[in-house]
């Protein structure tokens, strides 16, 4: 029992350390967005501000900076669940009964190896032609092919380990396999899912490059708001930090509600076998 | 119970329906946005467009000769295997480690998770210039902590000096991307069998072969993924460098990624990086496929 | 005596009646000669745009606040023609014009262009000649009253109009005249160097005076100097010197590239020297940076853009969208001067153009005109948040201008004198892979290579370039450049 409770102890000593080490750069940009110009050229390094005032974020309501952040939410978000929806059929399908062979599963997963700037225009200019340049559903469309193989490939992993035992005692039972897929195999791989789309969403969230050259003015993203801060004459940090604690905040409290599904998953674990 | 009787074709007919049709939306988005790019770069990358020429006639091969004789395309290449070869182990040990430590629960699990998801949720070009900005010598507080540590004024230049620019992106890539192949572990560990691993630890076997005789083909599927993917994107690293180095000292740290966004993006030579991505694609392709016949991805 | 007194009436009315009948044909002359340029563009504007959008290309951030803030609405309040502001970041501006000019979309009206990218972007066939609507709307007058560096080196290619310089970009040295007038460190100087503490003429008493001014002020941790050092600034103050120094880039017989001449050496060596003398890290610098360091009174000399003239004077720097630049410490204590040498970098700068594939020409030269013109630049000038520094020569006298901060006249005498003796960024096809070539020798000068090789290696990729594009093709766009008043040094 003692052992038991100094393992504890350690362990949550490490995760603490941890995490302090991961989280530094983040505080520090946190920081910023309420610093003033001085304290953030100060020298030397001022690590906390002397207040804390919401004016940086404020600013960014008021001149409509933050839309794209909502921009960005509107179109990681569909692009993550058409994504995982379509990405998580396929994979089933690869991971069961190897559709396609091995031809079909590298053919996927070859996509990912097409370096973006080499194509980014020869798709611009297949947007003008659809007239999709500067439209949601141009990027949510694009995010989405982009993510297909990385959500294939991951749950054809997950799926890969549930034992196929579970399936089949359904199937036996008199469940349709689109049933079994649905109350069978999903609620099992339900930790490898959050796992995938939290990252699904974050790739999505984070691309640059097709943003940048795919929109205008109607549909700015926030990755490519964020680089308006950054001037050959200016730079304004803490616009740039206001900007990325809100672009951070709404996939940290996502994965706040959520991640106890990840947990319970791993709890889960111990039902099997 | 017994199986309700089925004509066996009907029902292989229907199977192998459903199996195609769990596959066809993916198919069809990927052709979607796929062949017009491939195609168009197949067809340039045989003519000679550049910033100032819109000749579309055929050049031949000129644009592969090239690529064989350009010194900074293979350096840049040869820099990117490093930064993959060093930060792709770093982040899986980590990673693992990390997933290990949080399988058993302890007091706040769900809160640290949370927060150690943060550094991939930072756009990696804020992640950069944040690093950037630590890293100064005057206004950072990396060479601040160091100077607590040694006593007196440390003035690393960690972004100029030749002997530390790799060490200084390798720190900021490596934390960015820990947490994902963190959060990827953990989920796979939670498929690892309880009851093999109570077996095991009564049998009385070491830590080293516990996880080598049951974690690890239990989590392989997953992992092997994971590295998979990791590789690929390490394969594309650009906003990290960018912020921090802008590919300098020269062109010592340059990926191949910036190598083409400065060719292709800043100067036009859109045959020839045309060229070059065609190599790209067939190197990687290459690479990975041999890997992955090499590797057994399920047990 | 009535006669008299008639006369007398008579020759009074005579009298009057010239200057009345003067006045009066004023009133109702032609209007296009009477009327300013602004007020043509926004005549003409009224009839052919009132109701359409315009859409301009203008730098993300700072810039942009002007159109978006004043210009936008006043045009549209003026003539009923909206303008659509496309922002975008300054390193992506060249890429996405010439990206959506080669798709053909026309999604682009007007456009702001850095002068350097003007031979590329008119070969390719990006913008359009402006020459026919000069004319049309009698602008040439008010273009000969740019100052005369922009307006002979940042209007033309191949001698037609293809932009119209619309920012005062230029390096002035800004030192801390408070400093140079304390007597002990002029005792002290005068002892060392039998020279006096000045603002330094030659890059020798710079480098002397920086020195001497670290080792002088240790205890107060002023240096003497600081620059923005990080390679893309750096680049621009390299071709400023090499210049001043006598270098040249290229032999204008055989166009190869003497950019590794002893006077190259020369400039490396010493710019790595004098980091000495600054703060550690000077390296990695940026404007803001080096800004901060200034602002904050910790060094005594600097080379920089115009704006650090007004954010050193804490020009309204209560101002919402300036809340990025530290306070200054050093208000009223700043001096202006030409960089040592005279002969100071009309590094980068902004010109208006009109897209070749607009389909909305006429309009958006008229925008261009009107932003250009006298009336509205004097004011778009003083604009609190503006980055859009002095141009025109009336710019240079505006009595306005003047009283803004108690220095001003100073700052602007010296602005103007950097318009008369300024030079040119170097300008060719493939502009940018020339500099590249010199950002990637800088960085690897504060690594610690050996400027002779680094200046070779830059040699030797200037030449492979120059093959590449075609050495007839580019040594005639070299010598139209070097054929202007901003090449070199007279």
């Amino acid at each position: 029992m003692r052992r038991r409770r100094l393992s504890t102890v350690l362990r949550t000593a490490a995760a603490v350390l941890l995490t302090m080490l991961f989280l530094f750069p983040i505080y520090w940009l946190f920081m910023i967005s309420f610093k003033t110009a001085e304290e953030i050229f100060a020298f030397p390094p001022k690590w906390w501000p002397s207040r804390i005032g919401l004016d940086s974020y404020a600013v960014l309501f008021k001149d409509g900076d933050a839309t794209t952040v909502a921009n960005s939410l509107v179109i990681a978000g569909a692009s993550t669940l058409i994504a995982m929806f379509l990405g998580t059929l396929a994979a089933y399908s690869l991971a069961r009964w190897r559709t396609g062979g091995e031809h079909l599963a590298n053919w996927i997963i070859s996509q990912r190896m097409v370096p973006p700037i080499a194509v980014v225009f020869p798709i611009f200019l297949l947007y003008v032609f659809l007239g999709w340049v500067d439209t949601r559903v141009g990027l949510i469309l694009l995010y989405t092919a982009f993510n297909l193989p990385y959500v294939i490939w991951m749950m054809r992993g997950y799926i890969l380990d549930i034992p196929r035992a579970l399936e089949e005692a359904a199937l036996v039972d008199g469940l349709t396999p689109w049933q079994v897929l649905w109350q069978v195999v999903l609620p099992m791989s339900r930790a490898g899912l959050f796992a995938t789309a939290i990252f699904t969403f974050v790739f999505a969230w984070n691309e640059f490059i097709f943003a940048l050259v795919l929109t205008r003015t109607e549909v700015t993203t926030y990755t490519v708001q964020v680089t308006h801060y950054f001037g050959g004459q200016s730079n304004f940090w803490a616009k740039i930090s206001a900007m990325s604690v809100l672009g951070t905040l709404p996939i940290f409290i996502v994965v706040g509600f959520l991640q106890k599904y990840l947990v319970r998953g791993i709890s889960m674990g111990a039902v099997k076998g | 119970m017994t199986p309700v009787p089925v004509p066996r074709q009907g029902r292989r007919h229907r199977d192998r329906v459903f199996r195609l049709a769990l596959v066809a939306p993916s198919i069809v988005v990927l052709l979607l946005v796929g062949v017009f790019p491939l195609v168009y770069l197949i067809v340039v990358s045989f003519q000679n467009l550049t910033m100032s020429d819109t000749d579309t006639s055929f050049q031949g091969l000129l644009n592969y000769r090239l690529v064989l004789t350009d010194a900074r395309l293979w350096q840049s290449l040869l820099h990117t295997l490093i930064f993959i070869a060093v930060a792709l182990p770093t982040e899986l040990v980590l990673g693992l480690a990390m997933a290990q430590l949080f399988i058993e629960r302890i007091p706040g699990r769900a809160v640290f998770i949370a927060l150690l998801v943060l550094p991939v949720l930072v756009s990696p070009i804020v992640a950069g210039a944040t690093w950037a900005l630590m890293f100064d010598n005057r206004f950072g507080p990396i060479n601040q902590i160091l100077g607590w540590f040694a006593g007196e004024p440390v003035s690393l230049l960690w972004t100029i000096k030749p002997s530390l620019v790799y060490a200084a992106i390798l720190i900021a890539e490596v934390w960015q991307w820990t947490p994902f192949m963190f959060l990827l572990l953990l989920a796979a560990l939670s498929a690892v069998d309880k009851s093999q691993l109570e077996a095991a630890a009564i049998d009385g076997a070491s830590w080293w072969r516990t996880f080598r005789q049951i974690v690890l083909p239990a989590i392989w599927p997953v992992m092997a993924v994971a590295i998979l993917i990791r590789a690929l994107d390490l394969f594309r690293l650009f906003d990290i460098v960018w912020a921090l180095t802008k590919g300098g000292p020269g062109t010592m740290t340059e990926t191949i990624s910036m190598f083409t966004y400065v060719k292709g993006f800043q100067q036009f030579e859109t045959s020839y990086v045309a060229a070059v991505s065609l190599l790209i694609i067939v190197l990687l392709s290459t690479v990975v496929l041999w890997t992955l016949k090499r590797v057994e991805l399920s047990r | 005596m009535i006669q008299a007194f008639c006369g007398r009436m008579a020759a009074a009315f005579t009298r009057a009646l010239v200057p009345a009948l003067a006045i009066l044909s004023m009133a109702f002359s032609a209007p296009a000669l009477a009327q300013s340029a602004a007020q043509r563009a926004v005549d003409a504007a009224k009839k052919i745009c009132s109701g359409k959008t315009i859409t301009i290309v203008w730098e993300a951030g700072l810039q942009s606040l002007d159109p978006l803030n004043f210009s936008g609405p006043k045009w549209e309040q003026l003539t009923g023609c909206k303008i659509k502001v496309v922002e975008v970041p300054t390193a992506e501006m060249f890429t996405k014009i010439m990206q959506e000019f080669r798709a053909g979309t026309g999604a682009y009206d007007a456009l702001n262009v850095i002068p350097a990218w003007m031979p590329d972007l008119v070969q390719a066939g990006a913008l359009e000649n402006l020459e026919s609507y000069v004319d049309k709307y009698s602008y040439r007058a008010e273009l000969q009253t740019i100052a005369p560096t922009y307006r002979d080196n940042q209007m033309t290619v191949n001698g037609k109009i293809y932009g119209f310089p619309d920012d005062g970009d230029v390096f002035i040295l800004y030192y801390r005249k408070d400093i140079f007038a304390r007597p002990e460190l002029q005792k002290a100087f005068k002892a060392k160097f039998n020279d006096e503490l000045a603002p330094p003429k030659t890059w020798k008493q710079f480098d002397d005076i920086g020195a001497f001014l670290t080792e002088a002020l240790k205890g107060e941790g002023i240096y003497g100097a600081s620059f923005f050092r990080e390679p893309p600034y750096t680049m621009f103050m390299f071709q400023e010197r090499f210049r001043v120094e006598g270098g040249k880039f290229f032999d204008a017989g055989t166009m190869k590239a003497t950019v590794n001449s002893p006077v190259g050496v020369k400039v490396l060596t010493e710019m790595r020297n004098e980091n000495r003398f600054m703060p550690p890290g000077v390296e990695k610098f940026g404007f803001v940076e080096n800004l901060a360091v200034f602002l904050d009174g910790k060094s005594a000399m600097t080379i920089s853009w115009p704006p650090y003239g007004r954010f050193a004077a804490g020009y309204l720097a209560d101002e919402k969208a300036l809340s990025w630049v530290p306070k200054s410490k050093i208000a009223n204590k700043v001096g202006y001067a030409l960089p040592p040498g005279g002969h100071p970098e009309l590094a980068a700068g902004f010109a208006l153009s009109v897209a070749s594939t607009s389909k909305q020409k006429e309009q958006a030269y008229l925008f261009i005109q009107w932003l250009n013109s006298e009336e509205i630049s004097l004011q778009r000038v003083q604009l609190p948040y503006t980055l859009r520094d002095p141009f025109r020569n009336s710019h240079y006298v505006s009595q306005e201008y003047m009283a803004r901060w108690p220095d001003a006249k100073d700052y602007l005498a010296a602005l103007g004198e950097g318009a008369k003796t300024g030079l040119l960024d170097l300008s060719l096809i493939q502009t940018d892979k020339y500099e590249e070539a010199i950002r990637q020798g800088i960085s690897k000068l504060w690594a610690g290579d050996d400027p002779k090789t680094i200046l070779d290696d830059i040699a030797r990729q200037w030449d492979e370039i120059t093959q590449r594009v075609g050495l007839d093709k580019q040594k005639a766009v070299y010598n139209s450049w070097a054929a202007k008043s901003g090449a070199y040094p007279k």
